[in-house]
């Protein structure tokens, strides 16, 4: 809680008048404003957004990338980055699906194992390729971009190794439930997502460790000299972001029906945009997930929208640069002020 | 001085051997090994029998998807005196510079699978991917009874292969004037991509689209996914996707979708029996291809172009399709 009594605007508001205090809140809630009017003009300009079947598919299509910018707003936090997310998704798609398949060529002698069994191996992977990462940071002291660029490229690696380059296909229907079940008409994958998201939201925001993240990103100094051991929560946080990439990697798998090698590629930086959106600054200790599930949502929505009306996909990436960088254009504005 | 001197040496230990035992040294520069299609194509290269044979020492090189890297490959296989060259490029028009050196320095150029725009190679051995794209529209267009409503999924716009398929696929509709396409965008050549393309389209129409036209198998596969993610029945569209991946054979086995099977083991072998032919004249081809499509004839293989037929992937000939792949 101390962390975000630090960017409270809360005192400075207090003395200024209603423009100055409009413009606070537009800082700190202009995400979500910018959330909700995009999803009016939607509404609007096509009959079929606010339906509940489209509502369902923009949740579904929001999940993956959504729980990667979960894990990856822990490492922002501590004013790293993780790069490997994308390769970690192919990784731990396709040894978990090895396991979880009927095919005799592509799969692990003795399958198909339990879906349960596929999916804790999974997220092992996920989570042993974060621990090499956090280990690299944390005791060497190798810049996270640096150290996490070496896992992307070594993870993909491994991921061509482990499958000889081929897909895995025919998984079994136990597995592919955590792609395209569904609970009361909820899909699986969004459960999920949301599942990680308020355990993620309760951690860091009601929890010691959660306080400890924000401290070790907000002034490292302060926080060895306070007795937090800063390099364990280094290495904890890139942990969290491999095990999420992990449960992410088969969630993609068992969504498409086939875990593919070239899975992944660049998620790492709608993962990125994501937290970016969202708030959460890159020079550490500010911001929150809430912000990062606004940021996931809002790329979501705003690919769902230009599909509906049929607009070439080009413009979303058009569209995804500029929210990137009007969102970093705030964080600095709210940077200044303090 | 000393390191010039060690790598002449070196470079004349290396070839050495190669003159001695008269072994044409074949390189086989491929755009990128990452998926199904090119291992596919690379394993049937190395089990030509004239490589299991030993008659030829053939190297593939994995160019990572880069046109650069494909150049640089080229490069050495010139410095080390390969005989002849079988090419897959990344890009039509980046591939034609590496062609030129190697023409340059005297080593004959096989292209194998996609085009590459130079005057320079000995002779082309690959599918027509007009033709394809005709293929997969018509059986869409056909199961529609040539009326109703189809979306189209793209590959990369500009990719040669996207061009030549969206040729295609106009040409079939144009048979069909009361067909409209009423979306029409790229995934990329992705599943991932075009399973939300296709959620979203479905939400956008509903219960207007009739046929779905992928430009390669895995998208086509994406927009099965969505249609179950849908609640609906995938019986109840015409789906087709083009290359003949394995998902793609056992969704045409399970009734999902058609396919038409671009024959990489035909491409592979037939380019490297063409390569072979142009270092040794009196060689004769060595795989099984040329009794198995009587539509392209060897020719005594001096031919500028080999069209390798497609092959419509059926309930009749998945099984055996399938078991080519154990």
């Amino acid at each position: 809680m101390e962390a975000k009594q630090t960017i409270a605007p809360g005192t400075e508001a207090r003395g200024g008048g209603l423009k100055r205090r409009l413009a606070v809140y537009g800082q700190k809630y202009g995400i979500l404003v910018a959330l909700v009017l995009v999803c009016l003009v939607l509404a609007v300009a096509n009959e079929y957004f606010l339906t509940a079947r489209n509502i369902t598919n923009v949740l579904r299509q929001t999940s993956i990338n959504g729980i990667l910018a979960v894990g990856m707003t822990f490492v922002i936090l501590t004013r790293g980055i993780d790069l490997s997310v994308g390769s970690v998704v192919a990784l731990a798609g396709i040894v978990a699906a090895s396991l979880a398949t009927t095919s005799s060529t592509a799969g692990v002698a003795g399958g198909p194992y339990p879906a349960l069994l596929a999916i804790a191996v999974g997220l092992s992977v996920g989570m042993a390729c974060g621990a090499v990462s956090g280990v690299v940071v944390s005791r060497f002291a190798v810049p996270a971009f640096v150290a996490t660029l070496g896992m992307l490229s070594a993870a993909r690696g491994l991921t061509l190794l482990y499958g000889g380059g081929r897909p895995v296909p025919e998984l079994t229907p136990g597995f592919r439930v955590i792609g395209t079940g569904e609970v009361a008409g909820i899909p699986v994958l969004v459960i999920i997502f949301a599942v990680v998201f308020l355990i993620a939201w309760w951690v860091l925001s009601a929890t010691r460790f959660g306080r400890h993240v924000y401290a070790a990103g907000g002034n490292p100094h302060a926080a060895v000299v306070s007795g937090i051991n800063v390099r364990r929560i280094r290495f904890l946080v890139y942990v969290i972001s491999g095990g999420l990439a992990g449960l992410a990697g088969m969630m993609l798998a068992a969504r498409t029906g086939s875990a593919l090698p070239q899975a992944g590629i660049a998620y790492e930086l709608d993962a990125i945009a994501a937290v970016v959106i969202g708030g959460t600054s890159l020079a550490g200790g500010v911001g929150r997930v809430t912000g990062t599930l606004i940021g996931a949502l809002l790329i979501s929505v705003v690919n769902n929208g230009l599909d509906l009306m049929g607009v070439e996909s080009y413009y979303q990436q058009v569209i995804k640069g500029v929210l990137i960088v009007a969102a970093v254009m705030l964080d600095q504005a709210r940077h200044r002020r303090e | 001085m000393k390191k010039t001197l060690f790598a002449i040496l070196a470079t004349t230990a290396l070839t050495m051997p190669a003159m001695a035992q008269d072994k044409p040294k074949i390189g086989a520069a491929v755009y990128g090994l990452n998926a199904e299609f090119m291992q596919i194509w690379s394993a049937a290269l190395e089990d030509h029998p004239a490589v299991k044979e030993g008659l030829v020492e053939l190297t593939i090189f994995d160019g990572r998807y880069d046109a650069l890297v494909q150049q640089e490959q080229f490069d050495t296989m010139i410095a080390q005196d390969f005989d002849a060259i079988i090419f897959v490029p990344i890009d039509i028009e980046a591939g034609a510079a590496a062609v030129d050196a190697a023409a340059a320095a005297g080593i004959p150029v096989v292209g194998s699978n996609t085009r590459v725009n130079s005057d320079k190679l000995k002779s082309y051995v690959g599918s027509d991917d007009v033709k394809s794209g005709y293929m997969e529209a018509k059986y869409v267009l056909d199961k529609i009874g040539c009326k109703g409503e189809v979306v189209i999924i793209e590959g990369p716009i500009g990719q040669s292969a996207q061009i030549s398929r969206l040729e295609g696929n106009m040409k079939a509709l144009a048979e069909c004037p009361d067909v409209k396409v009423i979306e029409q965008q790229t995934a990329n050549w992705s599943r991932a991509e075009a399973q939300t393309l296709m959620e979203n389209w479905l939400t956008a129409h509903p219960d207007t689209i009739d046929g779905v036209i992928g430009q390669n198998d895995e998208m086509a596969l994406g927009a099965i996914e969505a249609i179950k993610a849908a609640g609906l029945n995938v019986t109840d569209f015409a789906i087709a996707g083009i290359d003949g991946i394995t998902d793609a054979l056992l969704a045409v086995k399970a009734g999902d979708m058609a396919s038409i099977l671009q024959d990489a083991r035909a491409q592979a072998q037939g380019a490297l029996d063409v390569a072979i032919k142009s270092v040794k004249p009196d060689y004769e081809p060595m795989s099984d291809i040329w009794t198995t499509y009587s539509d392209m004839p060897w020719n005594g293989g001096t031919d500028a172009e080999y069209s390798v037929p497609w092959t419509p992937v059926t309930a009749e000939n998945v099984d055996a399709l399938l078991a080519l792949r154990k």
